[in-house]
Order: C-alpha cells, then structure tokens, then sequence
C-alpha cells in the first residue's frame, strides 16, 4: 500500500511544472436551464443527461483522452458534438494534457474538461493543477478529480482543502472523485462526503458485480455527477486470447454493445470510454442512438452467464431461509467484497463478526439447499467458497 | 554430456529471464526499502491504477521495482518488459518531457531533476525521485548501473532514421502504438512533426498488404488523384488530416499530412521516399 501511494506521489511531483498566472476568466455554462448551444446547435442522434448537481448537460458517450495520440480525432469528436473531454497529469508523462489542449484550444468553450491529480498533499496538487491549466491550454477545469482512490482515508482533508481553494481562485468548477476499485468502500464515502465532492468517476462495466448498481443509485440520489469509465471491460488489452472475455469481446458489435450497456443505466450521467481512432469514435456514437437491446444482450450473454452464479446482487428476493440461521445474503456478499472488489480484508472481518454457531455451518454437509436464487446465483457453492476462504 | 547440459539450461535461463531487476546496491550509500514489486499485466492497476492502460497499449509484459533510501533521498526504480524494443522506445517516447531533448542512454533516455527514463532493447526504466530537489547525481548514476546490467538493442528503430531531417521538428518523431494518424488501418507506426506538417510512416507485413491499406485509405478519403511517388501514391484532402499525400513503397505506407496552405505534398513525399531503403 506504502508504496503505490508513494508511486502516485512520485509520479506527480515528477510531472509539477512552475505555477503560471492565469488572465483570462471566460466561461461558457453547458448547464440545465441554459440550454444555449445545446438546443440550436447539438447535432442529432446525441444523448443529454444532467451530471448530478453540477446540473452540467454531458453527452452520454463521453471522450477518454488517455490513449489518444492523435488530436484530430478530438477535433473531430468535437464537431460530432460529444461534449465531455477527460485527461490527467500523470497520463503519457504529461503529454496527454499538451495534447488534448492543443485539439481543444479553439473549441473550449463548446465542452466540459476534466483532469485529475494523483498528489496527496494540498501544495502538490495544486500544483499539479496549475500546470494541467497550463498544458490544457485553459483559466479553468470544469472538474477536477482526485486520483484512483479506493479508500475513505484517501480522501484527507488536504485534498478537500486543496478543492475548495481551487473553486475559491475561479480555477475549476466542481470537485471529483475517480476509483477504479474498493466500490464498496470508497463510493459510499464519496457519498458521505457529497456537500464537498461534486462527481463521481467510476469504473462500470457488464462485468462488473450487480453490487455496483445499487451503490450507484446510491450515489446518484445523494446529487453526485457519475461519470463511467473502463466502460469496455478494458476491451482487448486487458482481455486475452482463450479468455470468457475475450471470446466475448470478439463477437462484432461487442464493444458497443458494452457501452449500450452501461449508458443503459440512468443513474450513470456519461461515460469516457478511452477513444483512439476515427472508427472507434464512430461506432460509439451509435450508442446513443441505438439504445441496448435483445441482441446485445445475447452478445454479452456468455460473460453474463459466467457471472450470474458467482454474485449476489443483494435484491433480496431470494426463496427460502437457512434452516441453520446463516445469514445467506450476508454471507454471499461478504465473498463479493473479497472475490469482486479485492477487498479480502473486509469481507473476513464482516464473516467474523457473524455468531460464532454461524460461521460454524458448513454447507457442504446439507444434501440440499433451501435457499435458492431468482437471479441464478449457485447459493449452495457460493456459501461453501465464503466458508472456505473465509472461516479458516 | 553434463558441461552441455548446464550449458543449455544456463542458455535456456538467460533466454527466459524477465525484466533485471533493479537492485539499489547498484550504487554506493543506498539501501532498500520495503520489500521488491512485480507486477505483470494483469495486476499492475494495483501499482498503476489511473494509468496501467498507458502501459498496456504498449504491450506490457511485466514490471519489477523496489524503492531505495538514502538519507531522506528516496528513489523508486521501475524496469518494465514490453513485447519488443520498438515498443519500449514509444512508451519511452510517450513519457519523455518533449521540451527537452533525449539522450544517448541505451535507445534514448532523458535525465531530469526528479525523474529519469530510458530504454534498451524491450525494456523501459523509470525512476522517480523524492523530496522535491535537484536528484539528477543520483539518478544519473542509477540510469548508468542500469543501462550496464540490461542487455541488449542500444539503436533506436531503425525507421525513425528515415524521417527526412529538414524542417523536422527536432526529436518530433515518436513511435505510434495504434491508429497512426487516428486511423485503425494505420495499426503501428510512426509520426514526426514538420514545419509544414506531419510525415507518418506503416510497416506492413508484405507489398501486397501495404498495397491494400492504401486501397482503403484511398476509400476512406474519397475524392483522391493518383501521384508518382514510391510504388503507388494518391493525393487528397480530409476534414482533419487536411492535405495529404501518401505512398507506398515496398511493404511500408507512408506519406505527409495535415499539409499547410501553399505547402507541396508530392514534394515532400517524394523526398520522404527517397530515404525509405
């Protein structure tokens, strides 16, 4: 842990560049209620959606500027009216910024921008911020995100003090949030720390736990903007040759249809799927045009049915009770905690605090089970597995 | 039969070794702390989480790492594996500060206050350094020890040396690990910067395939006109590419683009060509 946090400090400060004085104060707000451009201007066949109490108007498809290395196809997106651009200091050393700038330097006032900052201390992200100004070419950041954070401790005061003095000098607009992992843990703190944190980034995908929607309504009822990433399960740098996944994602039309998927969900306002290449910009486009219907659902339908009986989406509308009292929705996602979220920790530490006849049952040892799943979740063999790993 | 036999699996071990590790004893005076890190490409979000895709769209196979203390100096010295040297090269390239120029270090390196990066062969080192100072001594000497322990390529890719050098935006030209231009049928390449443009360039396997990439650039284009420059050549105008002029001449496809007003793409092109071998 020392050291990744170490690893996000360093990068930071190795990308800090002087402080520069900003001059010019022009804002154009894309905001509900004042629908100028939007409404003469927006191209057709594009998707609105209020990002929460920023009260911004984002395209649904947004634009990842991290891998793109040429700035025409930002210019292009642009034109094509996707109105949400993200970047960070720390992707490609820095260049990215100067980059995603130098497409946008003309078109700024038509889009929201975002970075990020992956400094801990007040002074440092700061910093960081002044010179993602300076690199995006811009007076202002319509938001600015802490760095892939997946605990409550990450959020310190500093960083919250650093937001604030950051809106008080007119430099960004609203405050963020990104985590990549430890949803469980970290969005329910955004949410308790939503009168400071105005937007959410998130990893969402179809591959992700059905734990993850509730946690977003959650979010999204409490005002928070929620802006969705790795939307594309990663597509196929992460996924590889002999893999569910890949077999998924291979399918034609896969990749759109995982971002059908997740714009699907009202309670994600826009999404930054990570954009390459004009073709890529192209097919996502039709994500907002066509919405997620019955054949992409059978595309994506081999990775969903290897998730179904793995993971409790804590509906509670499971059949039957445990005649031994074990607390089966618990238990079922204390395994999510640790199989889905990486966060073993947690989820031992909840199973111990369960009655100690409790964490004696075994599973195993029933012929059957009575408790069964609307949703396909093998209660039986999941229960087992949360004894196995966790009562040891 | 047994001097052969450690031969080959001594041979077989050296083949089969990963990143070197890095090891702070490589300089006097400073001493490890915590323990080493590796991570390949389906846990380094665990180290790199925000920017493991930045790594992974160059291929990454693994990474191994450990901090170094000295004093209150602190180092944290990372050697990655990527799938071959040339893409080592682009996520050196990707990272380096572009406001100052490479060095000679293995492929090419860069040594700054508070960072040092460079790569050799398929590997990329990156070292950071703490607190806020000028670290470049001591970055400098671990770059050397480094650069000695790793084996291996020392010259950049060779197509970067058939950029034409007049009017090139010094070390502009940067390798391009997919959509050379913002285009998925241009998948790998290069692109250099020009005062009156861009020049790109697209290995492709064979003549034929490179044949047929300019066939669907021409379509993607539309209106074109033939040129004679290389093999086969076409000039035409896009929206975002503006003018350009592209050529192929064995199994590489390469050409100029976003052309300014006034500025001979055949021209250009046509120099362009005469340094591809």
């Amino acid at each position: 842990m020392k050291d990744i946090s170490s690893r996000r400090r360093f990068l930071a400060a190795g990308l800090v560049l002087p402080a520069s004085a900003f001059a010019s104060n022009s804002r154009l707000a894309l905001m509900e209620g004042n629908p100028m451009k939007l409404s003469s201007s927006a191209p057709p066949g594009l998707q609105y959606r209020t990002l929460g109490k920023t009260r911004l108007r984002v395209t649904t498809v947004g634009f990842g500027c991290m891998l793109t290395s040429d700035p025409s196809v930002i210019e292009r997106a642009v034109d094509l009216g996707i109105n949400y651009y993200d970047s960070a200091r720390v992707y490609q050393g820095g260049n990215n910024e100067r980059m995603v700038g130098g497409a946008l330097k003309s078109r700024r006032k038509s889009i929201i921008l975002s970075s990020k900052s992956g400094a801990t201390k007040k002074e440092g992200a700061l910093e960081n911020l002044n010179t993602s100004l300076k690199e995006l070419g811009t007076d202002y950041l319509d938001i600015w995100y802490l760095h892939a954070k997946s605990h409550e401790s990450e959020i310190t005061d500093e960083w919250l003090e650093a937001q604030r003095l950051a809106k008080k000098e007119g430099k960004i607009r609203f405050s963020g949030l990104s985590t990549h992992g430890g949803h469980t843990s970290i969005i329910p703190a955004v949410v308790r720390h939503c009168n400071e944190i105005d937007v959410l980034l998130t990893s969402y995908n179809f591959t992700m736990e059905p734990v993850i929607e509730a946690l977003l309504e959650s979010a999204d009822k409490a005002g928070l903007g929620i802006v969705g990433m790795k939307v594309m399960a990663g597509g196929f740098r992460k996924a590889k040759p002999g893999e569910k996944l890949y077999d998924t994602l291979k399918r034609e039309g896969a990749l759109l249809a995982a971002l059908k998927w997740v714009i699907k969900n009202p309670h994600v306002h826009t999404t930054i799927p990570s954009i390459t290449d004009m073709d890529q910009l192209d097919e996502n486009l039709r994500a907002m045009t066509a919405p997620f219907n019955k054949n992409d659902e059978k595309t994506l339908m081999a990775q969903l049915e290897f998730i179904r009986p793995l993971y409790c989406r804590m509906c509670g509308e499971c059949t039957g009770a445990c005649p031994k009292g074990l607390p089966v929705a618990d238990v079922l996602r204390f395994l999510t905690y640790s199989e889905g979220y990486g966060q073993f920790p947690l989820g031992r530490e909840q199973f111990l605090e369960l009655p100690n006849e409790v964490q004696q049952v075994r599973c195993n040892l029933c012929p059957t089970c009575s408790v069964e799943c609307p949703h396909g979740v093998n209660v039986a063999e999941r229960l087992t597995r949360a004894q196995e790993v966790f009562a040891c | 039969m047994l001097a052969i036999l450690v031969f080959v699996l001594l041979s077989g071990f050296t083949v089969a070794s990963a990143a070197p590790a890095p090891d702070c004893s490589l300089v006097p005076g400073w001493q490890q702390q915590g323990p080493s890190r590796s991570y390949d490409a389906d846990n380094l979000f665990e180290y790199m989480d925000g920017n493991a895709e930045g790594y992974l769209v160059y291929q990454f196979v693994n990474m191994h790492g450990v901090t170094c203390q000295c004093g209150d100096d602190i180092l944290l010295i990372d050697v990655s594996e990527m799938a071959d040297p040339e893409l080592a090269y682009g996520i050196f390239g990707a990272n380096r500060d572009v406001r100052q120029p490479p060095e000679k270090i293995g492929m090419a390196g860069q040594v700054l206050p508070r960072r040092a990066t460079f790569a050799k062969d398929k590997f990329y080192v990156e070292i950071g350094a703490s607190p806020d100072k000028n670290h470049s001594a001591a970055l400098r000497a671990f770059v050397s020890a480094l650069d000695k322990r790793i084996e291996g390529q020392t010259s950049p890719p060779e197509a970067i040396g058939w950029f034409p050098k007049k009017d090139l935006v010094s070390d502009s030209v940067r390798m391009v690990p997919e959509s050379v231009l913002g285009l998925r049928l241009l998948k790998r390449g290069y692109v250099g910067q020009y005062d009156f443009g861009k020049a790109f360039l697209v290995s492709e396997t064979t003549p034929e395939a490179a044949s047929q990439t300019i066939a669907k650039l021409k379509e993607r284009i539309g209106q074109t006109t033939p040129a004679r420059v290389g093999d086969e050549a076409f000039t035409g105008t896009d929206k975002y590419l503006f003018g350009v002029c592209v050529f192929r001449k064995g199994r590489v496809v390469a050409g100029v683009a976003n052309l300014k007003p006034g500025r001979d793409g055949i021209a250009e092109a046509t120099g362009f060509a005469s340094q591809i071998p």
